[in-house]
């Protein structure tokens, strides 16, 4: 782990376990519902302020919390056309799955590559630490799978290339 | 010019893959859905000299995913080819499918990958594919057959059909049917299990899906066991398989067929097994079990215990159990499909039997309503398509000029996401 | 599998059926092949069923004539046999019929196998043979260009200035085009690359940018790749489609919206024994290069399955453990604490 990563990471940390204390609500606006707040962004008093943690232009994280629900979102290091493309796939296999993940918006806030959305039903059933450990693996893990891929990507190209240029002589 | 481009027809079951042309009458491959890969176990040195060390990789999780980074993934066979392969000591195979079901996604994909470039030989990116699924398949798994067909392979358009649909529509070619509809019971026999499935207007009732656990390697074994008990000279399952494909039939009736056998020794066959080299010859009496193992369909007691109800019962339970307002329909268009159906005089004895247990129950109801019924039409349809009858009627419906009004295609997944594959609009009847 | 065959394998095994199967059946089969590339096998008469019509249609056959003479090509290739015979009239609609008759073949070759299966790769490998041809001409032609040259006594090391030797343009897909130019002391072969989505362009370029560099890297007898992704490179200048384009400026939405792959093939990739190869091996280039793109794709897919299950395996452990209410607990001698109700 490079050494900015380390404190990034603590920092998202502190702030997601500290974002996340939340508490049944039932809606002030409509009768008998109980949504995400901070999806429906309808009773301004129980929203706090959104939160940005960034290490560099390209890596932020952004934290917007409310009395019910936090919503996380990640910005995922893409430094050429190849990695814009590796993270677009990847993101996009993995919201496709969003079922299986419980906590997984199907689609990401603008700005970003992938969004989670934690509300007091999750914090009911799941154990609050672990899901910000999940959250932190995998911002952790995502860097390395996708630079491992691009690697796979030119090591593959390369093979190819010789195997087809080789027959000729 | 991609209108000349024939449609990709690929009928993937938990036994063979079917794969073809539409317009042909026959799929141009039939083969075993089985890949052979390279065993992660074995070799995992001499498999990946290319690219050997690579850093960033130390913790155990990730070692797993870094040996794959060689050219392992392309190193695979399918079909008959892996079953040679696997004989070897360096793969080791798999059936991506079970129980008509997609279970290994990574297996599947690489299955089609090599179904496409090397036995078709077609640039996906110029192909409207048919690709069939079992009933009562789980979304999800149409969103994931998209998600590779479009993604890895760009495949100009996509239709995913339900194979007892596709069965019906084979049916269309047996002079025996006059409406092209697509309600009917289609009993689909293969290799491991029997279906009987309802289908009403191109949608299948999966409420009333019966299941039998008779199908052909029952009855291959059914044979196998009566040539051991005889003591003949070769009892092999290849033996067995080859008796029940060229001699077996169904009768009428046990009691006189059985009659008939001791009276006319001509009934009795013989079949010459050769061995490899035809140097030796090995002489197999064939005897009552020509007609007795494909009459275990209809008297499933002669060979198994734990299932006792035959078919023609279990196929006017189904009907039963479907809507009052399709019943008459389904009785009226009983389709075989698979090869398990191929008996000769199959469908005769089936519509007996099942016309009898109409009959009987319309009896009884006018008795007791003292009413007069008009009646229910009984008709099980057999064809010449009848072994390939899902591939054929992928074909059948794949080569219409409308067909590709129905596909979604690469641009509508772009647009739309995985989703879009949740809904076919049916065929509307040619 | 990493390269591809250039047969069809199932036209192969449907002339083997033919072959082999004892009861002769009429037939009516369509098999396709890459490059919009169809063959049609029939029994045009259904009285007669040995006779046996293999026929093959190719999108860019008006090409193969006009820079190839692919006709007088492939009769030329297919006179060695007396099994089969061309037809002069090919089958309607398309390209290139070729007549066989089972009962003469069945006779004799199928005593041997080795006959039989060299007659069925032969047959097999038509549209191989069509392509071939306009590689044929221009490999000959640079034959007579290299043979002029040697006579003037030119330096082999000064860049020919004549741009006037024709360039065979083969339209072989909708939109892609494969341009072959000789000259004295080497054959251009130019490629098209067209990318209809937006992924398989980069990972295009990733691949092609590897092909550029094996040369340099390890491979120094290869012929030269050189890749240019949207200016059509120098030797093409003189065609009439690219008259008017604008030389070094850079625009996405120019009207060229494709790369240009050139493979310059030198003298030692030309010599008589080695020519059938470069040309088997030249024609399966975009082929190959797409179906390589859609395998690593399909790679990937994979890898992110993998992934997928590792993440769900982290995110399961937030789940509390299974409450102990569901076990069944028995006492020593075996009995339940269940209430009987």
């Amino acid at each position: 782990m490079s050494q900015s990563l380390k404190p990034y990471l603590t920092a998202v940390r502190h702030s997601l376990t500290a974002a996340v204390s939340l508490e049944d609500f039932a809606s002030q606006v409509a009768e008998r519902h109980n949504d995400p707040e901070i999806e429906s962004q309808r009773t301004p008093e129980v929203l706090l302020n959104p939160m940005v943690i960034s290490r560099n232009e390209n890596e932020k994280v952004l934290i917007e919390s409310s009395i019910n629900s936090v919503r996380v979102s990640i910005k995922i290091k893409q430094s050429d056309e190849i990695e814009h493309i590796l993270v677009h796939k990847f993101t996009r296999f993995l919201t496709g799955r969003a079922e299986q993940f419980f906590i997984l918006r199907r689609a990401p806030i603008a700005g970003y590559d992938l969004s989670f959305l934690i509300t007091n039903l999750h914090t009911d059933q799941l154990m609050k630490a672990k899901l910000v450990d999940f959250i932190i693996e995998f911002m952790e893990d995502v860097d390395k799978e996708i630079s491992e891929m691009k690697l796979f990507l030119n090591a593959r190209a390369r093979f190819v290339a010789e195997a087809y240029l080789t027959p000729f002589d | 010019m991609a209108s000349t481009n024939p449609a990709v027809i690929m009928g993937d079951g938990t036994g063979l893959t079917k794969l073809g042309f539409a317009g042909n009458d026959a799929p141009s491959f039939v083969f075993p859905t089985a890949i052979a890969s390279r065993s992660t176990t074995s070799g995992k040195s001499s498999a990946q000299p290319v690219f050997g060390g690579n850093a960033g990789s130390t913790t155990s999780a990730n070692n797993n995913l870094a040996s794959k980074r060689g050219m392992e993934d392309l190193d695979f066979y399918i079909g008959d080819e892996a079953l040679k392969a696997a004989n070897g000591p360096n793969y080791s195979l798999s059936y991506p499918i079970k129980h008509g079901q997609i279970e290994n996604w990574d297996h599947m994909e690489r299955f089609w990958e090599n179904s496409i470039f090397k036995y078709l030989r077609c640039e996906p990116e110029d192909h409207y594919f048919l690709m069939t699924e079992p009933p009562l398949n789980p979304p999800e798994n149409r969103e994931n057959v998209a998600e590779i067909m479009f993604e890895s392979f760009n495949c100009a358009g996509l239709y995913i059909a339900v194979q007892a649909v596709l069965a019906l529509a084979a049916s269309w070619t047996s002079s025996k049917v006059q409406d092209r509809s697509l309600t009917g019971t289609v009993i689909d026999s293969g290799d491991g299990v029997t279906h009987v499935i309802p289908v009403a207007e191109g949608y299948v009732i999966g409420s009333a899906i019966k299941n039998i656990p008779i199908a052909g390697r029952d009855i291959t074994m059914f044979i196998q066991q009566m040539l051991r008990e005889r003591g003949e000279l070769d009892s092999s399952l290849r033996t067995a398989e080859k008796i029940k494909q060229e001699f077996s039939y169904v009768c009428p009736d046990i009691v006189k067929e059985f009659r008939k056998f001791d009276n006319d020794s001509e009934k009795f066959a013989q079949f010459i097994v050769e061995n490899e080299s035809k140097t030796s010859k090995k002489i197999i009496d064939v005897g009552y079990e020509r007609f007795l193992a494909p009459e275990i369909f209809f008297s499933p007691e002669i060979a198994n215990s734990d299932f006792l109800t035959p078919l023609p019962v279990i196929v006017d339970q189904v009907i039963q159990q479907s809507p009052i307002d399709v019943r008459k329909g389904l009785y009226k268009n009983i389709v075989l499909s698979g090869g398990s159906t191929m008996f000769k005089d199959f469908g005769r004895r089936l519509q007996r039997d099942i016309r009898d247990i109409v009959k009987e129950r319309i009896t009884d109801s006018e008795k007791l309503s003292h009413a007069k019924s008009s009646g229910v039409d009984v008709n099980v349809i057999s064809h010449r398509r009848q072994r390939n009858a899902v591939w054929f009627g992928g074909s059948l419906l794949a080569q219409t000029s409308e067909f590709k009004a129905y596909c979604h295609t690469k641009a509508d997944y772009d647009e739309y996401g995985p989703n879009i594959v949740r809904n076919f609009s049916l065929f509307s009847v040619p | 599998m990493l390269n591809l065959e250039s047969s069809n394998l199932s036209l192969e095994k449907t002339l083997r059926e033919l072959f082999t199967t004892e009861k002769s059946v009429s037939i009516d089969r369509i098999v396709s092949d890459f490059d919009n590339t169809l063959f049609h096998i029939s029994t045009p008469d259904p009285a007669e069923k040995t006779k046996i019509v293999l026929s093959i249609f190719l999108k860019c056959y008006n090409d193969l004539v006009k820079y190839g003479d692919v006709d007088s090509y492939l009769r030329n290739a297919y006179n060695d046999s007396q099994w089969y015979t061309v037809l002069d009239q090919p089958e309607d609609g398309y390209n290139f019929s070729i007549f066989i008759d089972l009962q003469q073949i069945s006779t004799t070759v199928l005593a041997s196998p080795e006959e039989m299966e060299s007659l069925i790769a032969k047959l097999s490998l038509l549209k191989r043979n069509a392509l071939a041809a306009p590689f044929d001409v221009a490999f000959k032609r640079y034959d007579v260009l290299a043979q002029e040259a040697a006579v003037k006594n030119v330096d082999l090391y000064v860049p020919e200035e004549n741009s006037e030797e024709a360039t065979s343009v083969i339209n072989y897909r909708e939109d892609e085009t494969i341009y072959i130019r000789p000259s004295h002391d080497r054959v251009t072969v130019i490629f098209t690359a067209l990318f209809k989505d937006e992924t398989d362009k980069i990972f295009g370029n990733v691949f092609l940018q590897e092909f550029v560099d094996a040369r340099k890297r390890s491979i120094q007898n290869a012929p030269q790749v050189l890749f240019s992704p949207y200016e059509p490179p120098l030797e093409l200048r003189g065609l009439p489609e690219f008259q008017n384009f604008n030389y070094g400026q850079q625009s996405a939405t120019s009207k060229y919206d494709k790369g240009f792959v050139t493979f310059v093939l030198f003298p030692r990739h030309l010599v008589p024994q080695k020519r059938e190869n470069t040309i088997t091996q030249i024609q399966l280039f975009r082929t190959y290069f797409h179906y390589h793109i859609k395998a690593s794709k399909a790679y990937l897919h994979s890898r992110m399955r993998k992934r997928v299950l590792e993440y769900l395996k982290i995110l399961n452990r937030a789940k509390p453990d299974q409450e102990e209410k569901d076990i069944e607990r028995k006492t020593a001698s075996g009995r339940r604490f269940v209430q009987r109700i």
